[in-house]
């Protein structure tokens, strides 16, 4: 968010699809945008500055609650600059980063120093995730009031999960006296000793598999402590059918949320027939039966939203046999194309959950964000629904290339992302000039 | 020159199989002379390995290559330089063939993606192992008289399937040779869907016996997985999944990829008995890794000529 000189500037997008569930809007509309928030949206609105948007539709920005930008400690891989970039190029307009950095954000000084440098080097609104507990090690919990003083949005054990049950229960226990939601990775490291899901990919190519009752169990465990300790939880990446059922099972009860990703409800493991290590990703792709129960559960609102789980890595983590090769996906780049192109087209799911699930549902857990209510933040993805085209490494703004989607055709484009009113992203500058 | 990979076995073909059949009985009647002179073949081992790489590189040096080789404890490859640097270097080198093993499955098309070389797989982690499946099909269709003899004939594999790169080359292999195949192994050590290679699952040696087998294959069971959370002791994985002496009998032959662990999946005195098939595995390797060389570095019909 470095421009904001026309942040206070009144600028009218004339013409999109405007689209946002949470305020039932759904049609040709204009949108009043004045000093960084929503002013207006209406029929044959106009002022000084104009945007012609027609022919686009027009979203609430999306929120990614889940992304790596490297920051600190492997600048080289990502930082605020490109990450951020890589989410406006998605149309991302608000961002959380997990704390498996390096080092580990687990003191307040870190929190507060990486605030501070989001608010000067992203160009979207970007959040910090501390820790749950010392060095994500599992065993001392972190000073969560201090941390939450210095800024942090919320806490999580994202990378290596928590592996100690206790730990697990009395971080939920005093996150929820600090105020604090709790993220979580669930993983039991005792059941996932391999690199792939253990399925009949693996059987075939003899790679070290994980079953998939590592992230079950974890999954069970969490929610289980989640509706004991009444702590605020939300379960990311579920990834496989029984988890998202526990999901389910547990909604009634606790006021937990759960996320997945767009690789796990876009791809299986039958890329681990490759062999290339850029197809290794934690938890692992699954079968076609686990993709389509997690579809089913974003679709039925058991799963609330979508999160990248964006996470670059230089080629030589990637450029490797599978059991060697470092986990995880770009993300913030492809998620809308993606789930555009697979869920929207594909499987018929409306337009307007895929919106939901990447805009209102993911800013309402953040807080205020993800919606064009008027007096909102003036945060706004511009879509071409009709653009075909082709993802490479030469298109990505990120600082990695490790994409899964390298050579696939996509449909649905963001060609423009807009944060407090002010355009951070503008792929197509002649179709979205601002005429003053 | 044409390069032609060996890397896994998992679709091949019977005419694929015939053909290096054929060219190593050629190799052994002593018909291809020095058919891989002006080749340069490198070895890169970046797991240890004594068996299969002394039969490689004699393999290659007896048809007159001129052999580099590579491996772990020396050079670049214990100076954690990356597999993919390696091989670049080695193909700006000018090689022909890359023999290549690594503890980790895909290493093998990963390097041949990376050097216009043949690349032969000689073991990659737990995935395949294609020579070691060829040169078991030469074995026993020499002692059964003939690649076709193979056919309709019943092999059991025994052992730690799960983890064996040994499994996954013969399974397919002896499969495209006609040969009908059970699986008898502990259900820690098959993988959880072992059931996509469509084959029986029996419970001990003496039930591959009633099902008809007339090849027990017997895998080698790693000392860190002897006792544990897979299996619960020697003794009870030597009581089912050994073979001894109680369970020979005239027409069946025991085969197995080697080292043996004695007195684990082999009795002692079983190792070196008749129907062990053992040391002719073993020779078979110089002849089938002749035939797969000069097939990889499309060296046959050079000599043919």
């Amino acid at each position: 968010m470095s421009t904001r000189s026309g942040a206070d500037r009144e600028l009218v997008i004339r013409g999109a699809h405007v689209l946002d569930p949470s305020s039932g809007l759904d049609g040709v509309m204009d949108v009043r945008i004045s000093g960084g928030r929503v002013a207006e949206v209406g029929e044959d609105l106009h002022g000084v500055r104009e945007l012609d948007a027609s022919g686009l539709h027009l979203f609430p920005g999306f929120v990614d609650v889940h992304a790596h930008w490297r920051t600190p400690g492997r600048e080289e891989e990502e930082d605020l600059e490109s990450g951020s970039e890589a989410a406006a190029a998605g149309g991302f307009t608000g961002v959380v980063m997990m704390p498996n950095t390096d080092p580990v954000l687990d003191r307040p000084a870190l929190v507060s120093g990486l605030v501070r440098r989001a608010e000067r080097e992203s160009r979207v609104r970007a959040y910090v995730a501390a820790a749950l507990h010392a060095g994500l090690e599992g065993r001392e919990l972190t000073e969560m009031r201090l941390l939450k003083e210095a800024g942090a949005l919320c806490v999580s054990d994202d990378g290596p999960g928590t592996q100690n049950a206790d730990v697990l229960r009395s971080g939920m226990i005093y996150a929820r006296s600090a105020g604090l939601a709790v993220l979580l990775h669930c993983e039991d490291r005792s059941l996932a000793k391999g690199v792939v899901h253990d399925g009949v990919a693996a059987a075939l190519a003899g790679v070290p598999a994980t079953p998939a009752s590592a992230e079950d169990a974890a999954t069970a465990t969490a929610l289980v402590l989640a509706a004991e300790t009444g702590a605020r939880v939300h379960i990311t990446h579920v990834s496989t059918a029984l988890s998202a059922a526990l999901v389910g099972f547990f909604k009634g009860r606790t006021g937990v949320t759960a996320d997945t990703t767009p690789h796990h409800l876009t791809l299986t493991d039958d890329l681990v027939r490759t062999l290339e290590g850029l197809y290794r990703v934690n938890p692992p792709l699954r079968p076609e039966g686990d993709r389509r129960e997690v579809i089913e559960a974003l679709r039925d609102g058991t799963l609330d939203f979508v999160a990248t789980d964006h996470a670059p890595h230089a080629a030589q983590r990637k450029e490797l046999p599978l059991q060697e090769a470092a986990p995880g996906f770009l993300g913030h780049e492809t998620a809308f194309a993606a789930l555009y192109t697979e869920l929207v087209l594909g499987e018929s799911l409306p337009l307007s959950r895929l919106v939901e699930a990447m805009s209102c549902a993911p800013g309402r857990w953040v807080g205020g964000l993800g919606s064009l209510a008027v007096g909102a933040p003036a945060d706004i993805a511009l879509a071409d629904l009709e653009e075909e085209w082709t993802v490479e490494r030469e298109s990505l703004s990120s600082r990695s290339h490790n994409s899964p989607y390298l050579g696939r055709r996509m449909r649905g484009r963001i060609v423009g992302t807009i944060v407090g009113g002010e355009l951070v992203h503008d792929r197509m500058g002649a179709k979205l000039g601002v005429r003053t | 020159m044409s390069a032609r990979d060996f890397i896994s076995l998992e679709n091949v073909g019977r005419e694929e199989l015939l053909e290096v059949m054929e060219l190593a009985r050629d190799q052994e009647e002593g018909r291809l002379g020095r058919l891989l002179e002006g080749r340069t073949v490198c070895l890169a081992f970046f797991e240890p390995s004594t068996r299969t790489a002394a039969s490689f590189e004699l393999a290659a040096r007896r048809a007159g290559a001129d052999v580099v080789s590579l491996s772990s404890g020396t050079s670049s490859i214990s100076k954690g330089e990356s597999l993919v640097d390696t091989v670049v270097t080695l193909d700006r080198l000018g090689m022909d063939a890359l023999i290549i093993r690594h503890p980790a499955a895909g290493a093998a098309s990963l390097a041949s993606r990376h050097t216009s070389a043949a690349v032969i797989n000689a073991g990659d982690g737990c995935g395949q192992h294609p020579t070691q499946a060829l040169l078991d099909l030469y074995a026993l269709g020499k002692s059964l008289g003939g690649f076709e003899e193979l056919a309709g004939r019943r092999a059991a594999i025994v052992g730690d399937i799960l983890h064996s790169r040994v499994a996954r080359s013969v399974i397919p292999a002896f499969g495209t040779a006609g040969i009908e195949v059970s699986l008898v192994a502990p259900a820690t050590l098959l993988p959880r869907e072992a059931d996509v290679w469509r084959l029986p699952v029996l419970g001990s040696v003496d039930e591959a016996l009633e099902w008809g087998a007339e090849v027990l294959y017997m895998l080698r069971l790693q000392k860190e997985r002897m006792s544990g959370a897979l299996v619960p002791s020697v003794a009870e994985y030597a009581r089912y999944y050994g073979v001894g002496r109680r369970h020979l009998r005239p027409g069946v032959r025991v085969m197995h990829p080697g080292p043996v662990n004695r007195g684990v999946e082999i009795a002692s005195d079983v190792v070196l008995d008749g129907s062990s098939l053992i040391p002719d595995q073993v020779s078979a390797g110089i002849a089938v890794r002749t035939a797969v060389l000069a097939l990889a570095t499309g060296s046959v019909e050079r000599a043919a000529a």
